[in-house]
């Protein structure tokens, strides 16, 4: 337990600061800007939309149900692929090292990217949107709270879901889009019990239960949302379950690596 | 001294092709060179050598291990891989640091046994730099200073002399051969023979997924010679070279072609061949023009001892 504490610790060390200096970092944070680019236009524009409308819709629905998944699936399949693909895991994985130290070290150090990205797009988020000249109530704090917790436990459940997805496909990305929009863009907004199939589910029931009536708007409202002790339990046994799963996976798997 | 490693009707295939087939066989240690042509089951032993893979059938043991996923064994392990892949953003020295702390070393520890390393390999003054910025010749050494790094008992070698300059050629035939001499078990892979010719005398063919045989260089050689070989010609009075050539006991064929300028034959034994041409192209006064002898690669050879 040890070695793997320590492994971990190193893997991550090592590869949270590559990941802030590469090119799939510049990707990522342009695609976290852009809800506060658009929350910035209509603040600026809009004569009707008010502050607490544009952090609900641009928040609840471009954020947490496009940017939060996109990112997660661009930075958290690449956790263990890139290492594949780049064919450098034949350094790693010929070391007495545990080999599901990858794994974790190098999603901790996403997680640690996503959530300083996605936190600071949402606090960009709110500021623009404070600059609406539209009369409203002001910005909560239990609103602006919820947000952000939802925003931080998607990255965190989704990125682990598309590492260990790139342990086992070959093309994580599309696996990834497929899921991202066909199951959680589908299925989270179909009504009836087919919702809780979803991490959008959670990650909205979150939002009512913990950020009160503003988020109780059309194309957020669930029939029955779950409760806030469940979302924890739910997202943290996905959670435990995919991580176990992927660190099964990436030690019983060979990566044979063509020249 | 006991045997280093031991495959026993060792077989992998991936899907249909197959990789490696029936090998069986003891290497006792020391410096051997693992030869073959292109597509013999090389890479595919040295991934089973360096626990990436798993046997399809038979069995492995390296060391006294079963390879794959082996922390136990990966202690005394120093794998050199043939891919040419690097973490580009780091430097030299950060990256062997760090896949030597990965042996369990201190950050201190590691730094000083990465710049041991580098140096060892001549990369003492480029070391700072990003390896993206390196030439395949330095990325090469780098990944020789990995796999040595961290004193292993084993190292395995995949076309260590690839991209390299003659100069370092030299260089890193040295290491190994100093390497032997510390006591440490080297496998070196190739597939051009003068080259694992220079490192030992050990080696071990390969060819289609088998063992073809196992013993020293100079034997091999002596199949090479025996092997006949073609060699092409261009002369001015070709058809009077022939019939000279002809005359030699090596030689077994000979034919002009229709442009009365080219001719094509085959001998027995090609160093007496050489030895013989001077003197009867001067004799004949035939002008050569050029010469070359067509099947010498391995792979001839190759097909020639498989029949």
């Amino acid at each position: 337990m040890a070695l793997f504490a320590r492994t971990t610790f190193l893997l991550f060390t090592t590869h949270v600061g590559r990941i802030f200096v590469s090119r799939r970092a510049l990707v990522c944070i342009a695609l976290a800007l852009l809800p506060a680019l658009v929350a910035a236009a209509i603040a600026h524009f809009s004569r009707r939309i008010d502050a607490v409308e544009i952090v609900v819709y641009l928040g609840g629905i471009m954020l947490l149900q496009i940017v939060v998944p996109l990112l997660a699936l661009i930075a958290g399949s690449a956790v263990v692929s890139e290492e594949i693909e780049d064919r450098t895991i034949t350094y790693l994985f010929s070391r007495p090292i545990p080999r599901a130290s990858l794994l974790f070290g190098r999603w901790l150090a996403t997680v640690m990217f996503l959530g300083t990205i996605l936190a600071a797009a949402t606090a960009l988020l709110l500021l623009a949107a404070s600059t609406s000249k539209v009369a409203s109530d002001p910005l909560d704090a239990a609103l602006v709270r919820a947000l952000f917790e939802a925003v931080l436990m998607g990255a965190t459940v989704y990125s682990a879901l598309f590492a260990v997805a790139g342990i086992l496909f070959k093309s994580p990305i599309l696996v990834g889009l497929g899921y991202t929009f066909a199951v959680e863009g589908f299925l989270a907004n179909l009504p009836g019990g087919n919702q809780s199939l979803t991490i959008q589910y959670y990650l909205r029931s979150w939002m009512l239960e913990r950020g009160g009536r503003a988020w109780k708007v059309d194309g957020l409202e669930l029939d029955k949302p779950e409760a806030v002790a469940g979302v924890l339990i739910t997202l943290g046994m996905v959670l435990a379950v995919a991580l176990a799963f992927g660190a099964w996976r990436i030690t019983k798997r060979e990566f044979v690596l063509t020249s | 001294m006991s045997a280093v490693f031991v495959a026993h009707e060792l077989g992998r295939w991936y899907g249909p092709v197959v990789g490696l087939n029936d090998l069986s066989v003891s290497v006792p240690g020391g410096v051997f060179g693992l030869l073959g042509p292109n597509g013999a089951g090389k890479s595919t032993m040295l991934k089973l050598i360096a626990g990436e893979i798993r046997p399809s059938r038979g069995t492995i043991e390296v060391l006294g291990h079963q390879p794959f996923a082996n922390r136990e064994y990966f202690r005394q392990l120093g794998f050199c891989p043939q891919q040419d892949a690097l973490y580009g953003d780091m430097s030299a020295l950060d990256l062997v640091s760090f896949l030597t702390r990965l042996h369990g070393f201190s950050a201190v520890e590691s730094r000083r046994r990465a710049a041991s390393a580098l140096e060892r390999v001549k990369l003492t003054d480029s070391m700072h730099r990003r390896t993206r910025e390196y030439s395949k010749g330095m990325r090469q050494r780098v990944k020789i200073a990995q796999a040595i790094a961290h004193d292993p008992k084993f190292l395995v070698v995949d076309e260590p002399l690839t991209g390299l300059d003659p100069v370092a050629r030299r260089d890193m035939i040295a290491l190994f051969g100093e390497l032997g001499r510390a006591g440490v078990h080297v496998l070196i892979s190739s597939h051009v023979l003068h080259e694992v010719e220079s490192l030992t005398e050990e080696i071990l063919l390969l060819h289609r997924g088998r063992l073809l045989a196992q013993g020293k260089v100079h034997e091999v050689r002596a199949l090479l010679s025996r092997h006949p070989r073609k060699v092409e010609m261009r002369a001015r009075e070709s058809r009077r070279l022939a019939r000279a050539l002809l005359a030699l006991p090596e030689v077994s064929s000979v034919a002009v072609a229709p442009d009365g300028l080219s001719l094509s034959l085959e001998t027995r034994d090609v160093e007496s061949f050489f030895t013989h041409l001077p003197e009867i192209a001067l004799a004949e006064r035939a002008g050569i023009e050029s010469f070359e002898s067509t099947d010498a690669g391995l792979e001839a050879v190759f097909d020639y001892l498989i029949g």
